[in-house]
């Protein structure tokens, strides 16, 4: 129970309550700016009936795939080679304030923004990254369709507390397929296994 | 241009990139010689005298090439970059307007064009060129860009209102023009219905939206869809739109809680505003109960719409007189309590729902007082937390008594320290379940302060929340009621230390910064001592630099991608940082601040003066978030926020505009520079003014206002009296002894001719001094206003000493402090030989008796000031002791007070016990007394006393720590001193803490790695790159990619990788490109 609706520039005046939490970044006005220049569909808020926020995500399409998305005709679907099967969405923040957790506020707007990728953008997956150690994120993200596709080494830097040794460093890059990919080329069900440096990751 | 020259221009870029301005004007004038015509070099060396602040030079330069209308591109690039520096957009416009009109077919310097008057809100000639563009290219998008630039300009503050629906229809008609149909892209479609619906043209907005591309669209896009359900509310469609929302809640399971209000309105309107719809009522209200308590009944405790809607559905019936069972609110309330109680959000969720005049609150209240009081798991905690909220929350006046309240306070305050145990195996980074308990109890013992005026409950709240920082260290919500509380108190560096412990960053600096600065130059009094509060001014403010800088980047950005949903609403952010009151805010707090930390000279005075009356006239945004104050207090009383504003009285615009005011016209006094003077000195543009300017500004600095006198504490109050008294008194004499604008003008003319070798453009340098006409006027006595002031304050001063928080008697002291400054600012420009000229003798000995007169007062103050801070330290760490035992009632002391001496001076440390954590107390508690120790800890300052606030104590063993110590404290003392070593010392230093990876007790506290460490998670190839660009001198157009490549890359591969980390880098937002497509800067 929450209002979605579009992420929009002056609710950078408005999302302390999220944002001072420590999980939560705050990015200089240029990143928010670039990606509702780019990609505004894929940017919403989940606004509680008080006009309060409670939590926004965003899920951007990396624009060299874009580039060559353009460039390059669409593959046929099935025989998919080339970077045209790389064509995703990749979800860069999805973060809900503390007095607002546990609500499956996240997901909902995962869905939402799973479904402008699958009809709008025509992408063959959703990605996102997440530190091995965060058990609970990686629950729920499994429940939510998504699987390891692979591990990357030292994607993180360290918290300080080190508890989690190299699983808090590194990070899994798990994928969701969508429809137009057929074949499920994004799920592999050794993904835990296959370790790539952060260098040749991105 | 020779492919020679072009090979000798090369090294002129890379030193401009490369920061070297120095070398590039060097390498400039060695061209110049041979080619003394050469346009580009030229502006390349105005572009680098600008970068190294030689304004005048940079001018001369600027206009001689402007002066030639270049159309070259490079050129036009540079040019375009001297002129942002100098704030001239407006002659931008006009360079690419003039370049356009003699190459009519070069496409980019049409899009130039267009974008130069975007960035400067030219509207109506952005308009213009598009739809020559478009009529010229056939290029859609042109089209597109003209209709958007007609509506922006209707929406513009500065167009008249009947202009507005007539750029509508042009729009209109313009797109009604268009050979595709907007649906073909979102953006489009979106800019279609904003202007359909702004014409009222329902119709063909329903002709566009039933279209089955209008559907889908509206389908996947939520601004589309917004857009179509305001158009659909403007018809009437209320029952229309009901009927889709419920399919899409019932079929397609939608829980956007917008659709269940679109169900709800289909019955019963939200207020009694708006009549009720036709029909039969009842049969509907039927109906949507039993829709929704369908959806009750399958989401369960999934999903809280359907349980809420059905309480908003009985609110409404309730006010339309339609609710039949007075019970059902109850139940509803009940039932939902019972179902989300343990959500942290529940109390939220309810509050529109306890307003209820009826016997139902009383009902609801009885049935939460039995909520149970022991809990075993967080949800049973939770339940309990929004049971005491609620409760709280919906309290009469007759329930806040003293006697009451403190019962509150220790029932909160017990089952806080109950709680603490289910939290008790967290890790440090999370929040502890309890927190609002605490949260609870420091609301209470701030509603027992307003009833008493008792400082002490002040004191009992900093020690429960310190208490709970320790257990939750991440809890901004604590910092936050921490914050005003040391404001209240007087503790404004305690204050201030929360304050930065929660990384305010970027543009919550707008919202968040009235925190700590709202009135902070109460706690700037010394001169020698705090400068902290006057940088954090300087912090603060940096996010307006960047929204100068970036916005309108981003804004042509959105024009190139055609997102045309974005583009009013980045004007609109840009607009609203812009024009912020905060910004204003916090620019006379640090005037105020640096009044009395600064020399006054006649050059700070002059600009200081120009900038103030810039901002005077404008319209300003309150971007201040306040909401963001968690308050728990009963809804019958003010609120945290207003209960623990500094002296009650927020700083708003109307306080705002009455110190304006006082400093315009006491700088205005005290000013060679007049109107005549200022406009042949200014560079740059004005800012829009978008206040009603009709008075002259002399007439509105005389507007008395009552809203500003009522927005003012007392004693501002008094000095405005005081300071527009002086000012009246003293503007005549001044006015007549100013020298005339022509002598101003020859003199700042000579200055420039001695810097730059070029007379200043259009000044006379050798004017004739006329003689004055008139008599100087004859000299009256000081007014009595002023006279007396020093001394009514004194006593004031002295009587809010009683107070036991210091803040009233810092407040007075600055305030008097401040009428003295004003009087020096005043009386600045009489030296002895405008005294003597003028025949001001008798004036001057007046200003003589009040400056002695004056400097007296201020003299005591200080020195009761003094004394008092030396009270103050020792009594308040007694009763922190005190209370800190009545709060805890499980251990004995939740602190331990060591003194301890090192031979150089003595200072406390104090140690607070973690009284949960046993194994923690025992290591500590073998420290005797006389025995060396190392403490480890972070140093504070309360009530003026500072000691260190320790997070570690151990007994020392080897005999060498002590001589470590003694040398560690020899190498600070030399670096706080001198400074820290040279810069290759610190970057040897650097490179060994990254490669041991621990911190040199030597070494400054490294700026550039905390700086850094949001980068963290990236590759180190995108790390390294970040770093260089920020190891760059700033500059506007970023840095070339080859200069990162060169500094990092070593081969052919190194410079694809590095492309592809940029494009990496890019996505992420970290960097984003500038100028062109090489150009690359980090956005921080």
């Amino acid at each position: 129970m929450s209002v979605l609706r579009p992420f929009k520039a002056t609710d950078m005046f408005k999302f302390n309550n999220i944002n001072l939490d420590i999980w939560t970044e705050t990015y200089g006005i240029g990143f928010y700016l670039s990606y509702l220049s780019r990609w505004p569909d894929l940017c919403c808020v989940q606004e509680a009936p008080s006009g309060r926020m409670m939590g926004y995500g965003t899920l951007p399409f990396p624009t060299h795939t874009l580039s060559s998305q353009l460039n390059t005709p669409i593959p046929v679907l099935g025989k998919a080679e080339g970077p045209g099967t790389e064509w995703h969405g990749h979800v860069t923040a999805i973060t809900v304030a503390p007095e607002y957790r546990r609500l499956s506020l996240a997901r909902k707007m995962m869905s939402l923004l799973e479904m402008v990728s699958e009809e709008i953008y025509k992408g063959f997956f959703v990605d996102l990254y997440v530190r091995c150690a965060n058990s609970i994120a990686i629950d729920m993200y499994e429940k939510m369709g998504y699987s390891v596709y692979r591990r990357i080494r030292e994607y993180y830097g360290t918290l300080g507390v080190g508890k989690g040794g190299k699983d808090e460093e590194d990070a899994f890059d798990m994928r969701k397929p969508l429809a137009r990919d057929v074949n499920r080329r994004s799920i592999r069900p050794n993904g835990r296994d296959i370790i790539m440096s952060a260098h040749d990751a991105t | 241009m020779s492919s020679a020259l072009d090979r000798q221009i090369r090294p002129i870029y890379d030193a401009l990139d490369t920061g070297s301005n120095k070398s590039a004007i060097v390498a400039c004038n060695k061209l110049l010689k041979k080619h003394p015509k050469n346009d580009l070099i030229k502006a390349l060396k105005a572009l680098a005298l600008i970068r190294s602040q030689k304004v005048e030079e940079s001018l001369v330069l600027c206009d001689e090439v402007l002066e030639t209308k270049p159309t070259d591109d490079a050129v036009l690039t540079a040019l375009m970059h001297v002129l942002r520096g100098l704030g001239r957009h407006n002659d931008t416009v006009t360079m690419f307007e003039e370049a356009f009109k003699k190459q009519p077919s070069n496409e980019d310097l049409g899009s130039q064009t267009f974008f130069a008057n975007v960035r400067a809100n030219h509207w109506k000639s952005a308009h213009q060129i598009a739809t020559r563009m478009f009529k010229q290219f056939h290029d859609q998008r042109y089209l597109y860009w003209s209709v958007i630039s007609a509506v922006l300009q209707a929406n513009d503050a500065t167009t008249p209102s009947t202009m507005r629906p007539i750029l509508y229809k042009l729009a209109h008609r313009l797109l009604t023009s268009s050979p595709t149909p907007s649906y073909v892209n979102p953006d489009r479609f979106y800019l279609h219905l904003t202007i359909l619906l702004e014409l009222e043209l329902y119709e063909e907005a329903d002709t566009l939206l039933d279209s089955d591309a209008g559907k889908s669209i509206c389908a996947t896009n939520l601004s589309c869809n917004e857009l179509r359900r305001e158009i659909w509310r403007r018809q009437g469609r209320a029952v229309q739109e009901a009927e889709r929302a419920e399919k899409l809640i019932v079929e397609k399971k939608d829980r956007n809680w917008l659709e269940f209000l679109a169900v709800l309105d289909g019955v019963l309107p939200s207020s009694t505003d708006s009549q009720l719809a036709e029909g039969d009522v009842t049969q509907k209200l039927k109906h949507v109960e039993e829709v929704l308590s369908k959806v009750q009944e399958e989401d369960g405790l999934k999903d809280r719409s359907g349980p809420l809607a059905l309480l908003e559905l009985e609110r409404r019936a309730r006010i339309h007189g339609v609710a039949k069972d007075q019970t059902r609110m109850l139940t509803l309330l009940q039932n939902y309590f019972d179902k989300f109680g343990d959500k942290a959000c529940c109390f939220e969720d309810l509050k529109p729902f306890l307003k209820t005049e009826d016997d139902t609150l009383g009902l609801f209240r009885a049935s939460l007082e039995s909520v149970p009081t022991d809990f075993t798991t967080v949800s049973q905690l939770i339940r309990l937390i929004n049971s005491f909220k609620i409760l709280r929350y919906t309290l009469t006046e007759a329930d806040i008594t003293v006697e009451k309240e403190s019962e509150r306070v220790a029932t909160y305050a017990k089952y806080y320290f109950d709680a603490l145990a289910l939290g008790a195996g967290l890790p440090v980074t999370e929040l502890q379940p309890a927190d609002d308990l605490a949260l609870l109890a420091g609301n209470a013992l701030i509603s027992l302060w307003q009833l008493t005026g008792d400082d002490k409950y002040l004191y009992d709240a900093v020690y429960l929340l310190e208490f709970a920082l320790t257990k939750s260290k991440q809890s901004f919500l604590t910092r936050l009621i921490l914050i005003r509380v040391y404001r209240l108190l007087g503790a404004s560096s305690l204050a201030l230390e929360h304050y930065r412990a929660m990384q305010v960053k970027q543009v919550q600096h707008d919202t968040l910064s009235h925190l700590i600065l709202s009135r902070a130059s109460a706690f700037s009094l010394a001169s020698s001592g705090d400068l902290t509060l006057a940088s954090e001014c300087l912090e603060s403010t940096q996010i307006y630099l960047s929204n100068s800088q970036e916005t309108g980047d981003f804004v042509v950005r959105a024009f190139t991608a055609e997102k045309y949903s974005q583009i009013p609403e980045f004007i609109k952010f840009e607009e609203r940082l812009e024009n912020s009151l905060q910004r204003d805010t916090v620019k006379v707090e640090h005037l105020r601040m640096r009044l009395s930390h600064e020399a006054i000279t006649s050059d700070l005075i002059d600009m200081e003066l120009i900038e103030l009356k810039f901002i005077f006239d404008r319209t300003r945004y309150d971007n201040r978030d306040f909401n963001i104050l968690p308050d728990y207090q009963p809804r019958v009383s003010s609120g945290l926020n207003d209960q623990t504003l500094l002296f009650g009285k927020p700083e708003g615009d109307k306080w705002l505009s009455a110190f304006l005011k006082v400093y315009i016209r006491a700088f205005q006094a005290a000013s060679d520079l007049d109107d005549t003077v200022e406009e042949k000195l200014l560079i740059g543009d004005r800012p829009k003014q978008t206040a009603d300017s009709k008075l002259s500004l002399r007439e509105r600095l005389l507007q008395k206002d009552e809203e500003e006198l009522d927005s003012l504490t007392s004693e501002e109050a008094t000095f405005l009296e005081y300071a527009n008294a002086l000012v009246n008194w003293i503007e005549p004499y001044y006015d007549y002894a100013r020298p005339p604008p022509a002598v101003v003008l020859a003199e700042a003319a000579k200055q420039t001719q001695l810097k730059t070798g070029h007379p200043l453009k259009g000044v006379d340098i050798n004017p004739v001094n006329g003689k004055k006409e008139q008599d100087s006027p004859a000299v009256t006595d000081a007014p009595e206003v002023v006279v007396k002031y020093f001394e009514a304050a004194k006593e004031r001063f002295q009587a809010s000493l009683s107070h036991s928080s210091p803040t009233q008697a810092l407040h007075t002291a600055t305030i008097i402090q401040e009428a003295f400054l004003l009087l020096v600012i005043e009386t600045f420009r009489f030296t002895p030989t405008v005294v003597k000229l003028n025949k001001f003798g008798l004036l001057a000995t007046q200003f003589k008796d009040l400056r002695t007169a004056s400097h007296d007062v201020l003299k005591d103050i200080s020195s009761s000031l003094k004394k008092r801070a030396e009270a103050d330290g020792s009594s308040a760490s007694k009763q922190a002791d005190h209370a800190s035992k009545a709060l805890v009632p499980t251990k004995q002391t939740t602190n331990c007070v060591y003194t301890i001496d090192d031979g150089t001076g003595v200072i406390e440390a104090r140690q607070w016990l973690d009284a949960s954590n046993e194994d923690e107390a025992k290591k500590w508690e073998d420290i005797q007394e006389q025995q060396y120790v190392r403490v480890t800890g972070g140093l504070k300052s309360f009530g003026k006393k500072r000691y260190v606030n320790a997070t570690h104590i151990r007994g020392i063993k080897d005999s060498h720590e002590i001589y470590f110590h003694i040398l560690e404290a020899i190498a600070v003392s030399l670096i706080l001193e001198r400074g820290a070593p040279s810069s290759a010392g610190a970057a040897a230093l650097k490179k060994t803490e990254a490669t041991t990876g621990g911190m040199s007790a030597y070494s400054a506290q490294n700026a550039n790695s905390t700086r850094h460490d949001q980068y963290a998670h990236l590759t180190e190839l995108q790390q390294a790159i970040i770093h260089f660009i920020l190891d760059q001198p700033p500059r506007e157009e970023g840095i070339h990619v080859a200069q990162i490549a060169k500094a990092i890359g070593a081969n052919a591969d190194d410079a694809r990788k590095i492309g592809n980390a940029l494009d990496a880098l890019m996505d992420e937002g970290h960097v984003f490109t500038t100028i062109d497509d090489s150009h690359f800067s980090v956005s921080q």
